[in-house]
């Protein structure tokens, strides 16, 4: 089977979820042609009523999905990039993430939320965020970084099959990145990370893009006789402590890496988890590689320069291996 | 109207005032964990507009002040309750608490601690029931204060946008909170903004309740029938305070939509003593229940815990 792009097996997986469920629906801003792709010939097949193109009004459009979800259907909303949120947090924050608690459990909420994330593509610092640590701090989502193509489609099977919110983080600048799409239907389970590269002497946890970054890493790594072991945990909440713990128990070292915020974000959140359960295990302290605590900067130089990348990696690796 | 279900309306109104008096005695003994918001002056409003209503198809999402609204929408006395005291056995088991009750299976559906935020909530029920062709509509109940929110701006224009059946049903008390909302509001109020969005509006006179049953039924019939939005401005006052003080409320307290019913139902030659039987019945049944709560095992109040 040829190897499709995760905007092929987004777009995929759209077809399929909406051709075998009528309560799915689909709503967001210029969704025909679509800003990535990912919703093409969607309306075309699934009619406007169900593929359904809003005003730019995130905190409407946003509500409105909440409340669809709330009576019967199963939307699955695109805030085409997460920095918007910010103008519909309200919805994500107070109402998305806390109905199904303040009903009990007697109220599911299926509701599926697609964002983009990343710098890398010179968006600027309005455009290329990666908030999933700010969204991880608020109880009541399922949080997802999927950064191959099943694992896109995957999740995106297993978000609308859930009973309570899921956000989807997809990253700019892996919608282009290929892989195997065995089946656009296939579900990829929440809380259970991928081991992309076994080693034994450093365990790597990488987000999203960063997953890709650290393998390329991991390859320059193994020349140097230094085994890294790389984890994508593919959803951050909920999270596979277990596999982390395995790993580390078996190397006895922890990076970290998340194009995330520096201060108290998922790599923080990793670390300290880990450093709390498996400190007797830690042949030298864990550490993180995150891009320095500024908005993204915007000019070719300044955002390569803000972004982290193998040789940071690499660096880190030898940090932790003791050498230098 | 039928003298029945005039009777029943009063019935239902008092036995809300009375459940609102009951809270209100419960928070001044410190047994309600949260902040109480009464909804002492809209009961009647809010219960003319569920006749409307079918429980089957329709689904009304409200603000923060919804005892009356969910008691109005089919939700039970005892399980909400329950979660204004934060016990088990209300809707939530407590957790929830007074300004976030979500019933699934009920006409009302949910309240919500953000003013405003329940108004988008409306436009996807009514989305729901479009794309599933139930012939239900979205009801979004809010005040003049939320009025001036993002969240209802947005909604307005999305719902007319969209096509949507939703009614944007507007309890005009004249209050943000416990603000005059015309020194907030820009323009002459909300009913001009939401015509400026070619939307079906009708004013309505709270106490002038013929005229209210009659709006009613032709703007839900209009929402329902063309699947479009319409909005519907009620005035009604807030005769208690912004929390339960009655102090606060600045109103005047002879304007009482429920005498409204009393001179209809004595219009139609209900005697006295039948009126007075029907608030009695009414009232007693909060009476019981609030001495229930009283003498729960988990009942505490500001001293602590009293049975337990």
């Amino acid at each position: 089977m040829a190897d499709v792009s995760i905007q092929q097996a987004l777009n995929q997986a759209h077809h399929a979820l909406m051709a075998a469920d009528d309560r799915v629906v689909l709503i967001g801003e210029d969704l025909t042609p679509g800003v990535f792709g990912v919703s093409e010939g969607l309306e075309d097949r699934f009619g406007s009523e169900r593929v359904i193109n809003t005003p730019i009004s995130e905190t409407a459009f946003v509500g409105m999905a909440v409340g669809a979800a709330m009576t019967g259907l199963k939307p699955i909303v695109e805030i085409m990039f997460n920095d918007f949120m910010g103008v519909c947090f309200d919805q994500l924050m107070n109402q998305a993430a806390k109905i199904s608690f303040l009903s009990g459990g007697n109220i599911n909420l299926p509701l599926v939320i697609r964002t983009t994330i990343g710098a890398g593509d010179h968006s600027g610092a309005m455009h290329s965020q990666s908030l999933y640590g700010l969204l991880m701090q608020i109880p009541g989502f399922t949080l997802a970084c999927p950064s191959t193509p099943a694992d896109a489609a995957g999740i995106l099977r297993s978000a609308i099959a859930a009973t309570t919110p899921t956000i989807i983080f997809e990253h700019k600048g892996l919608y282009g990145a290929t892989g195997s799409l065995p089946s656009a239907m296939e579900a990829t389970p929440f809380g259970k990370a991928t081991i992309i590269r076994e080693g034994s002497n450093i365990t790597i946890v990488a987000v999203s893009k960063m997953a890709r970054e650290a393998l390329g890493a991991s390859d320059e790594l193994a020349t140097l006789d230094i085994s890294a072991e790389v984890i994508d945990p593919v959803t951050i909440v909920p999270f596979d402590y277990q596999a982390i713990e395995q790993s580390v128990r078996k190397t006895g070292r922890l990076l970290v890496v998340d194009e995330g915020t520096a201060l108290g974000g998922f790599a923080d959140h990793v670390i300290a988890h880990v450093s709390q359960t498996c400190f007797d295990a830690f042949k030298s302290a864990p550490r993180k590689i995150t891009p320095p605590h500024t908005p993204v900067p915007y000019g070719f130089d300044q955002e390569s320069a803000w972004l982290p990348d193998v040789q940071d990696i690499i660096a880190a690796a030898h940090a932790l291996m003791g050498n230098g | 109207m039928t003298l029945d279900e005039l009777k029943k309306l009063f019935s239902d109104a008092v036995f809300i005032r009375a459940f609102e008096n009951g809270m209100a005695d419960l928070a001044r003994e410190g047994a309600v964990p949260g902040l109480l918001h009464l909804s002492n002056g809209s009961e009647v409003a809010e219960l003319m507009l569920a006749r409307y209503l079918n429980a089957e198809t329709d689904k009304v999402f409200g603000s923060h002040r919804s005892h009356s609204l969910a008691l109005s929408g089919g939700v039970d006395a005892g399980a909400l309750a329950l979660e204004i005291l934060g016990l088990k056995g209300g809707l939530a088991d407590g957790v929830g608490g007074t300004q976030h009750i979500l019933s699934a299976e009920t006409l009302f559906m949910s309240s919500n601690g953000i003013v405003g935020a329940q108004v988008p909530h409306a436009l996807g029920a009514a989305l729901s029931a479009k794309t599933m062709k139930t012939g239900g509509i979205g009801v979004a109940v809010f005040g003049d204060g939320a009025s001036n929110q993002g969240a209802v701006f947005e909604s307005l224009n999305l719902a007319t946008v969209l096509n949507l059946p939703a009614l944007f049903f507007v309890e005009n008390n004249g209050l943000a909170q416990s603000t005059d909302s015309s020194e907030l509001t820009a323009g002459q109020g909300v009913a001009v903004r939401t015509r400026s969005f070619g939307m079906p509006t009708e004013q309505v006179d709270g106490y002038d309740l013929y005229t209210l049953d009659q709006t009613l039924e032709r703007v839900i019939g209009y929402v329902r029938d063309a699947s479009m939005p319409a909005m519907i401005e009620v005035f009604v006052p807030r005769l208690s305070g912004h929390y339960f003080d009655p102090d606060s409320a600045g109103v005047d307290e002879n304007a009482d939509p429920i005498d409204q019913l009393i001179e209809r139902l004595e219009a139609q030659e209900v005697s006295k003593d039948a009126i007075d039987a029907l608030r009695d019945s009414a009232q007693s049944k909060i009476a019981t229940l609030v001495e229930g709560l009283r003498s729960r095992p988990d009942f505490r109040n500001s001293e602590g815990a009293q049975n337990g």
